[in-house]
């Protein structure tokens, strides 16, 4: 069993989780006219933590002199993990040396490159840094050293997504203890690149009402330690909850919208219920992504039609809140089913009034009422637990399950604490190992490019910058090497992401100012454009992450491949790297399982995870 | 608006950078979504950008662009009647 024993939350309506009990229970939203951000949008309203970069700063501890800059993204993702750690009873370094840290990011640390880029004489940017890993490595500076540290950047579902390799991690043996969730500060960048969408609301956000129009952005982070039931009974920590289980797919529909029938949505949910061994009546609430924009909430609720038919449970969108923090929401919105399962409430869905009237053509016929109002949510029995919902640009779509922790009458005598528990986290020695095949693979030369015309039409490619054709034409000749195997994921490393198009829509931003800035170009600047990319161009909607961390990247994207075949979930997948700086990188792997071997086929190598170096060893 | 359309072919092309297509190609009549050029969503964001940056046009909802950008002609008779420079 996967439990929680300590969590961290930072948003518009708190640091720390009373304040944000507190807020959540008496319906106090945190959205205003901008406060803190720099940029001339200053009447939108936004989500932000309510403290300046001094304030913040002071707080967390950092005398504002310090060398290393930080960057808000650091700072709040410090404040999270601290109030995590701290709960869980984990406040050593020694503690950490032994523990994983995933983290979602997507923006990183934007807001720190806006302040200190300066446009040169000729037009150049300097100091356009601060990538994702570079990012989550500034949030763990302040704790020691981590025995493992991966950013997980797929947009708004990322923090979600960290948390489910935090899962996978613990069960597959790797780590007894895993703190995960994710953390993003508000930057001019992504405030303008949602402008250019045209979906943010001018108005206080509506979530799944029927004059909604878009979403409010919003800042923020929350951390979640995950371990082993064993491991926290034998540190005496008291579980707070249960990780019951989670589900990723990929809609596989569109760069920014949602499939009007949500599929992704469906299949994220009901892999969740599975992986729980769970009907959908033992569902007791859910915190939807429900951001407000007509597209998602339409998408969603039919989703939610689709899985749990007419005996909907109460549902809700928190973002009238906190407003939509995006790579962070995943982490901060199962932050707030746990608050709302210890303390039994029923989180409202602010500004809700009318309900989306049934469209035959798309909606379902189905009661739209989002849990309004001080409701109570009785406490749960046996197995019943809450999903929490985050999607994504690219349609990287996630659902965590949480339930209340119920001691098994024994487990307490159980395990008792016994000295002799080695403190090497690696207590997977024993598990079986699947073999793992290395079927297909491509190198593209970084200076010649392929005939995109072999794998792209021109309509599909006229908008790709060139990393993301190189990264269609890579992974589609991998494929073709064998076609007999359809990938069950795609996991993508890259460390800058689409760093054309990211950095030309800031270049543009910094050079013009915040107007006629190009949503084509904002579309493609998340790190998992790519990974999505290779989706919707195959028709895949198997488990699809994106992993940013420097030059650990690819090692990481195949240690997720090898959790997720540990675990059973897949049997093939496509891993690649793919990036355009300093020189364009474009590298795929189609890897599988024995019992996915197509017969007849000879593989290129067989793949052997080490556990202690946590890399592939290639056997030839 | 003979002039006008022309310009406008080619402000479309450059936006959308519809590379393989020269102003030639475009039949001012055609649909520019769906079976025609097969635009999508943020196509129109596109040319939503198009009517604001060069043409002084504030427009504030997608919604708004079906029929405004059903094909050139129609784009073209909206700015016609609604630029501010």
């Amino acid at each position: 069993m996967i439990v929680i024993t300590g969590y961290g939350i930072v948003s518009a309506i708190g640091v720390g989780k009373a304040e944000t009990l507190d807020a959540l229970r008496h319906h106090r939203s945190g959205i205003a006219p901008v406060q803190y951000l720099d940029t001339v949008h200053r009447d939108m309203l936004v989500g932000e933590v309510k403290l300046s970069f001094d304030e913040l700063m002071a707080r967390v501890g950092v005398p504002s002199d310090a060398e290393a800059p930080q960057s808000r993204t650091a700072l709040i993702g410090r404040l999270a993990l601290r109030e995590a750690l701290q709960q869980a009873g984990l406040t050593s370094p020694d503690d950490y040396a032994t523990m994983a840290l995933l983290s979602g990011t997507t923006v990183g640390g934007m807001d720190r490159t806006e302040i200190e880029a300066s446009v040169s004489a000729d037009g150049t940017i300097e100091h356009y840094n601060y990538d994702c890993g570079t990012s989550t490595l500034d949030i763990a500076h302040g704790f020691g050293q981590f025995a493992f540290v991966d950013t997980i950047s797929t947009a708004c579902s990322s923090a979600a997504n960290a948390i489910a390799m935090g899962i996978e991690m613990v069960r597959q043996g790797l780590f007894e203890r895993v703190v995960a969730g994710g953390s993003e500060g508000l930057s001019r960048l992504h405030l303008n690149g949602f402008n250019t969408l045209m979906i943010l609301d001018s108005e206080p956000c509506r979530p799944f009402d029927a004059h909604r129009n878009g979403i409010n952005l919003g800042e923020g982070a929350a951390y979640l330690v995950i371990e082993s039931e064993a491991s926290a009974l034998r540190r005496g920590v008291r579980p707070l909850a249960v990780l019951s289980g989670y589900g990723n797919a990929c809609d596989a529909y569109h760069q920014t919208a949602s499939s009007p029938e949500g599929e992704g949505a469906v299949l994220a949910m009901q892999q969740a219920l599975a992986d729980a061994g769970l009907q959908p009546s033992d569902i007791a609430y859910i915190n939807c992504h429900g951001t407000g924009t007509p597209n998602n909430d339409v998408s969603e609720l039919c989703a939610l039609h689709r899985v749990f038919g007419p005996q909907l449970p109460p549902f809700s969108s928190t973002k009238g809140f906190t407003g939509h923090t995006t790579s962070a929401s995943g982490s901060i919105e199962a932050a707030f089913c746990l608050l709302a399962l210890e303390h039994h409430f029923l989180p409202v869905n602010l500004n809700f009034r009318d309900p989306i009237t049934p469209d035959s053509s798309s909606t379902p016929d189905i009661p739209v009422l989002p849990s309004a109002g001080d409701q109570v949510l009785p406490p749960l029995r046996g197995n019943e637990g809450v999903i929490c919902n985050a999607f994504a640009f690219g349609g990287n779509d996630t659902s965590l399950i949480l339930a209340p922790y119920h001691p098994a009458p024994s487990s307490a005598q159980a395990e008792p604490s016994s000295p002799n528990i080695p403190k090497n986290p690696l207590i997977s020695l024993n598990i079986p190992k699947r073999k793992i095949f290395l079927l297909a693979s491509t190198e593209l030369s970084p200076d010649i490019d392929p005939n995109f015309r072999d794998y792209l039409s021109p309509l599909e490619s006229r908008r790709l910058d060139k990393l993301l054709k190189r990264t269609v034409a890579c992974s589609l000749q991998t494929l073709r090497q064998c076609p007999e195997v359809v990938p069950d994921a795609i996991i993508t490393a890259t460390v800058w992401g689409s760093a054309i198009s990211a950095i030309t829509f800031f270049h543009d931003m910094m050079r013009q100012g915040e107007a006629f800035l190009k949503p084509t170009l904002f579309m493609q600047s998340t790190h998992n454009t790519m990974s999505s990319l290779i989706a919707i161009q195959t028709h895949n909607h198997g488990y699809n992450v994106t992993h940013s961390q420097l030059d650990d990247s690819l090692p990481h994207a195949f240690l997720d491949a090898w959790l997720q075949m540990q675990s059973g979930r897949i049997r093939s997948a496509l891993v690649g790297i793919h990036d355009s700086i300093p020189a364009f990188d474009n590298r795929s792997y189609l890897l599988c399982t024995a019992d996915a071997l197509p017969p007849d086929c000879h593989p290129l190598a067989e793949l052997v995870f080490n556990p202690s170096s946590r890399i592939f060893e290639c056997h030839s | 608006m003979t002039e006008l359309l022309e310009t406008l072919k080619q402000q479309v092309i450059d936006a959308l950078n519809l590379e393989d297509l020269t102003p030639e190609d475009i039949d001012v009549d055609a649909p520019l979504f769906g079976e025609g050029l097969g635009l999508d969503s943020i196509d129109a964001l596109e040319l939503i950008m198009i009517l604001e940056k060069e043409y002084g046009i504030k427009h504030q909802s997608p919604a708004q662009g079906k029929e405004i950008f059903k094909s050139i002609r129609t784009m073209a008779e909206f700015i016609q009647a609604n630029r501010t420079k």
